[in-house]
């Protein structure tokens, strides 16, 4: 199950370039935004291991 | 859809609180709302609806949206009931 | 990838008020989902399919919704991740 869009490789530091990434988009805010994410993200990947959701439906409506 | 989309954070900001139709999926299901926000990331619109006891949000996903058309601004009752629905009263929220 | 305009390449005040209304924007987006947790939630998806749940959460890209309690047109299913590409709307109370 591919809960996440994008898994770049550990060699290339995916937080520090996640964090420039960031920067560029939301300039002096990106702390703030990156926190808020982080938080959000923590709930769902908790949530999806103690539930083991599957998909609904199995099969995509849309390809 | 390219025009709204590619107009940009700035002229969405500037939309917000204003009431828009968005038309929707390959149906072309209308929407109509007080606009929320647009997320910069999915691209998706958030509508709010004000009802007899509460107001309710409408998300349309960033991929379904086909058209996004702005109709009026909200007079100051609807703004004020916009401004206090989420957002903690603090300053560097949208500009008017 | 977002793109940055153009103008906002050049131009560093322009810059900055482009990341200010994206942050804007992209806060207030997240305060409406996280506002969902332990709501229910009306889906509208592709295919004319319409189900209801108790909303969880969303990953931060909002490619899936973990929801409870999904009614399913064929039973309730307790536990359930929904793909944002099969939604078109969603709506909720608040």
């Amino acid at each position: 199950v591919g809960r996440r869009s994008s898994a770049a490789p550990p060699a290339e530091r995916p937080g520090e370039r996640r964090a420039a990434e960031m920067k560029k988009l939301y300039g002096q805010d990106a702390a703030k935004i990156m926190a808020m994410e982080a938080a959000m993200q923590l709930v769902f990947d908790r949530n999806c291991d103690l539930k083991q959701p599957k998909y609904w439906p199995v099969i995509p409506l849309k390809l | 859809q390219s025009g709204w989309l590619h107009s940009g954070p700035q002229l969405w900001l500037r939309c917000v609180h204003r009431q828009v139709r968005v038309t929707a999926g390959k149906q072309r299901e209308e929407h109509r709302g007080w606009l929320l926000t647009v997320d910069p990331v999915s691209h998706s619109v958030a509508l709010v609806s004000f009802g007899e006891d509460g107001a309710s949000v409408q998300v349309v996903l960033g991929h379904a949206v086909e058209h996004v058309e702005v109709l009026q601004e909200p007079d100051p009752d609807t703004e004020e009931q916009l401004r206090s629905l989420f957002q903690p009263p603090e300053p560097g929220g949208p500009d008017p | 990838s977002i793109p940055t305009s153009a103008a906002a390449e050049s131009d560093p005040q322009q810059l900055q008020e482009e990341q200010h209304a994206r942050s804007v924007l992209r806060e207030r987006f997240l305060r409406c989902l996280l506002a969902m947790s332990n709501k229910k939630v009306r889906f509208h998806m592709h295919e004319k399919v319409n189900v209801e749940a108790t909303f969880g959460a969303s990953d931060i890209d909002v490619l899936n919704f973990q929801v409870s309690d999904l009614h399913t047109p064929i039973g309730v299913q307790k536990e359930a991740l929904i793909r944002s590409q099969d939604v078109i709307s969603f709506t909720f109370d608040v």
